[in-house]
């Protein structure tokens, strides 16, 4: 079955019209999502309304969690203090816009969906705020595979995609025990995993304004990183008008996050 | 030469035999992983024992066990509303009991105490990096137990939660790794992992008669499991 798996949307209605007609044209039997619909862009309710109506599938990011739960992520959610300001301004924005209904729809999310051996999570399959990036060490990688029971991860979360196969793990252990006379000699090994990070529908940070999400198929396990144009000048547009921060904007446009990267972007916030 | 203690729980005869163990050796560092307190009437007494030692003893480096967690959660000094873990493990009347062994004064003190602590190329913690209640043994997954090794860049993992003793020896691991993204596909590449060792220093106070605990060599990085009867 080919799938069609996003993420991190942001309230970037024109980002997210545009990947449904790719989705559309490439003739996917479903469709799902991970999180972080709202945050940063104008459109909140529209995006929620559209994903509602579809029926896709989705579980919650950060940035919804927070719009449930009220803004309760440490400072490690954000690369710096300025970045953290402008979160928050965003986060208050978008909590005076979204409708009862759609806070409801979001505080029912899932933090995780499993089908078959897919596992669908938002940042990690320990926290929605957790970075699973390219550069990550293998061996912590494949942790995160393993402890989601599956044998393909998808994520969002970072808005960089990219796909990691992760084959051949081996480890050797010896295990001594004062009640057993002998030392235990163990081998492990693991068969192909491989962690899918789909990139970002609404604020992607790979260079390029366009918008980036992944086509799977499930019987070939072939996956297609796709790269969607369209026009991010209305979405920048419509930032400046709802008075938003317009580094929102400049940001959107350049595809790049603009501040300094977070020290330790594995840090598990525990707030 | 380190002593290296867990789950006293209140144990007071546990504990004095240990400290009169660690008397006849050339200890430098005594460190105690946590559960100083526990269901025993006597939890309180042991605290005050750690906090004022006699004048020939080490002052030993003290941090968090699952125990302490739960007095603190009990006291209300932590966010997290209800003793849930607590009582499903043990039930509500045990959460009785527990607010009964210890007072408010030292629980106070309790939750002053450190997570954990990074010594050299060691972290010495209760639970795990990514929980005080996590509980590591040899059955745990190797790659949850690399990976716990791993998040604080350490070598050796010494922890006390499950209360059992053992030596378990990453010695060696291997995984071949490719990325793709948008614009490029990476060579792929065969990353390694050196010896890592996760240390499990035993229970002074869980199974009497019996008490158990660990020393370390920072020097060699020698372990030898010590266990006294009482």
């Amino acid at each position: 079955m080919k799938i069609a798996v996003m993420s991190c949307i942001h309230g970037n209605l024109a980002a997210l019209e545009a990947v449904l007609k790719d989705i559309e044209e490439h003739s996917c039997e479903q469709i799902y999502c991970l999180g972080d619909l709202v945050g940063y862009g104008p459109f909140p309710n529209e995006v929620v309304n559209t994903i509602r109506q579809l029926k896709i599938p989705t579980v919650q990011g950060c940035w919804d969690e927070d719009i449930v739960e009220g803004l309760n992520a440490c400072e490690c959610s954000y690369p710096s203090l300025l970045a953290e300001k402008r979160g928050i301004l965003a986060h208050e924005w978008t909590n005076n816009q979204i409708t009862p209904e759609n806070r409801q729809y979001l505080s029912q999310l899932p933090e995780t969906l499993k089908i078959g051996n897919i596992c669908f999570v938002h940042g990690s399959p320990q926290s929605n705020h957790e970075y699973l990036l390219a550069e990550m060490d293998a061996f912590t990688a494949l942790e995160r595979v393993l402890a989601s029971e599956a044998d393909v991860l998808f994520c969002g979360h970072t808005h960089i995609p990219y796909v990691r196969t992760l084959d051949s793990g081996q480890l050797e252990v010896k295990v001594s025990q004062p009640d057993s006379e002998n030392n235990q000699f163990l081998s492990f090994t693991t068969p192909l995993k491989r962690i899918i990070n789909v990139g970002s529908v609404g604020e992607p940070r790979h260079g390029r304004p366009n918008a980036t999400y992944v086509i799977y198929d499930t019987f070939t396990e072939e996956f297609e990183l796709r790269e969607v144009a369209y026009n991010y000048q209305e979405t920048c547009a419509a930032i400046i008008d709802v008075g938003l921060p317009p580094i929102f904007a400049w940001r959107l446009a350049k595809g790049l996050e603009y501040a300094e990267k977070a020290e330790d972007p594995t840090h598990i916030c525990e707030r | 030469m380190w002593a290296i203690l867990s789950g006293i729980e209140g144990n007071l005869t546990a504990f004095q035999a240990v400290l009169r163990d660690i008397q006849t050796l050339n200890i430098e560092q005594l460190y105690i992983l946590g559960d100083l307190v526990g269901i025993n009437p006597d939890s309180e007494k042991v605290v005050q024992r750690i906090r004022y030692p006699h004048a020939d003893e080490l002052s030993p480096q003290v941090c968090r066990g699952w125990w302490e967690e739960q007095c603190i959660i009990l006291h209300g000094l932590v966010a997290t509303g209800e003793p849930t873990e607590l009582e499903v493990q043990y039930g509500a009347e045990t959460a009785k009991k527990l607010w009964d062994s210890v007072s408010s004064e030292t629980v106070k003190w309790l939750a002053a105490l450190e997570f954990g602590f990074v010594e050299l190329d060691c972290l010495l913690i209760h639970g795990s990096t990514v929980s005080v209640s996590e509980e590591l043994t040899p059955k745990t997954s190797p790659w949850q137990i690399l990976d716990r090794l791993q998040r604080m860049e350490v070598n050796h993992l010494f922890c006390g939660r499950s209360g059992e003793v053992f030596d378990y020896e990453l010695q060696a691991g291997s995984i071949a790794t490719t990325v793709t993204t948008l614009d490029s596909q990476h060579l792929p590449q065969t990353m390694t992992t050196a010896q890592k060792r996760l240390i499990g220093v035993g229970s002074v106070g869980r199974k009497p008669p019996k008490a158990t605990y660990t020393l370390y060599n920072p020097y060699t990085n020698g372990v030898e499991f010590r266990t006294v009867y009482y």
